[in-house]
């Protein structure tokens, strides 16, 4: 059972923020920058719904890279530390380790750089520009990633059917929020047609295209009788997998 | 909350030593151009942000027969407008909108990551992307919404909206009282982002 998939109804946090920034330092502008470059040049988006030339691309970046990618990388944080490090902190964390991993940079090379830079601040980058690159981030970023497919078959559950939520084998990553585990809901709405994800997740179960539904849950389902406010409904868009059928 | 934990001094000078490293690493690796991060942020300047969310709340009060189209197919609705290209783009693929009314406020959340609609709001805010948010409010979202400084009355249902699929939701925040003399500019003009997510009410315009 993994922290970050049960963050959903955890109490005694404290306040919340109310920072409206996107950004608290203009470093963090940088890494939102490279993870979206890396995410237009992911290989898979040949196969995308808008099937990009990215095989053509003049980039030595050959891997995917996804929201599964980033997610699952966090997703698989110590706990502690994801509440510990600010978000574009865990991003940097997650990215420089994959460009290691993956053999681009190593280690050293990266810590070299940094001490330089720490020495050096506003010394300059590279001055290299990719045109073809900078065309394909303005593309994806148009298009995006859909993961629409039509449907075939039929949608399992109706509009109006009272539904039981799975409680799959926990994994890596998952597209379940861990308090609708085992929860009854209503379907509120089947949507049309069916959404892949970009990962297979495992026993997890989403990955190949598979209808989403609306799901409304009266709060009180969730928390318990006179354990949550009154009139409050939470509404949540499920794969087809993660809903039993009540019966 | 960051309160309980210590960090090193030189917290900002690391992290941004270390991206800088990392930025100048990719480009000499040809992984990426030295123009790419530009042209991503550049993106966020102009054609994906907050000022095409206020648009379409803006046509939503001027036009109830716009906003109802809005609810009910969003992106054909968002299509009218004149609005930059990539309205359907990335974090945009499939979006909905939801209306605030006498009867109902909704609230906007993803308890699984930072989910959000580029292309109508851009880039999400702090408190959006804060674990803190993320655990309160689908659990107590009235008390939540109060440290906001929104008082929702008990007559009113709440609606939370954890957009942990496909669908990037937003809100049509209610109209303000005082607004009949502005047209859609001005009215565009007093709507927020975090309007636009349900943590807040649009204020009516100051008095002159």
């Amino acid at each position: 059972m993994k922290l970050q998939h049960h963050l959903g109804g955890i109490e005694n946090l404290g306040p919340v923020s109310t920072e409206t920034r996107v950004f608290v330092e203009p470093w963090e502008r940088r890494i939102f920058g490279i993870h979206t470059a890396m995410m237009a040049e992911s290989a898979h988006l040949s196969n995308a719904l808008h099937a990009y030339p990215v095989k053509d691309l003049p980039t030595s970046f050959k891997n995917d890279w996804t929201w599964a990618s980033l997610r699952t990388g966090a997703e698989d944080m110590q706990p502690f530390e994801y509440f510990k490090y600010r978000y574009y902190e865990k991003w940097l964390g997650g990215i420089s380790q994959f460009f290691v991993d993956q053999g681009y940079i190593s280690a050293e090379e990266l810590s070299e750089k940094t001490a330089y830079f720490r020495a050096n601040p506003d010394a300059a980058l590279p001055e290299k520009p990719n045109e073809a690159i900078s065309a394909q981030i303005d593309a994806y970023l148009q298009k995006g990633d859909s993961g629409a497919h039509a449907l075939d078959g039929e949608a399992r559950f109706k509009a109006g059917e009272t539904v039981r939520i799975a409680d799959p084998d926990a994994v890596d990553h998952t597209r379940l929020p861990g308090y609708l585990r085992s929860k009854s809901g209503v379907v509120d709405l089947v949507y049309p047609g069916a959404f892949s994800y970009f990962v297979s997740t495992g026993p997890d179960g989403i990955g190949k295209p598979m209808p989403v539904y609306r799901i409304a849950f009266d709060a009180a389902d969730i928390w318990g009788p006179g354990k949550s406010e009154t009139q409050t409904t939470i509404y949540a868009d499920l794969y087809e997998t993660y809903i039993l059928s009540s019966s | 909350m960051t309160d309980l934990f210590q960090f090193p001094d030189d917290r900002e000078a690391s992290s941004a030593a270390k991206v800088r490293a990392l930025e100048a690493l990719l480009i000499e690796k040809g992984v990426i151009g030295s123009d790419s991060v530009d042209a991503v942020l550049e993106h966020f300047e102009t054609m994906a942000g907050p000022f095409n969310g206020a648009k379409i709340v803006a046509r939503a009060w001027v036009d109830p027969s716009f906003k109802q189209r809005l609810v009910a197919d969003t992106p054909t609705a968002i299509a009218e407008l004149e609005l930059p290209k990539g309205m359907a783009g990335a974090e945009g693929e499939h979006m909905a909108a939801v209306a605030n009314d006498a009867g109902v406020h909704n609230l906007i959340i993803c308890t699984l990551c930072s989910c959000y609609p580029w292309p109508v709001l851009g880039l999400p805010p702090y408190w959006y992307k804060d674990p803190v948010f993320r655990a309160r409010g689908v659990r107590e979202p009235r008390a939540v919404l109060k440290e906001f400084g929104v008082e929702v009355p008990a007559t009113k249902e709440v609606k939370v909206w954890d957009s942990s699929a496909q669908i990037r939701w937003f809100v049509v925040p209610e109209r303000p009282a005082n607004t009949d003399h502005l047209n859609e500019a001005e009215l565009a003009a007093l709507v927020t982002p975090e309007s636009m997510m349900g943590v807040a009410l649009v204020a009516p315009p100051a008095t002159p």
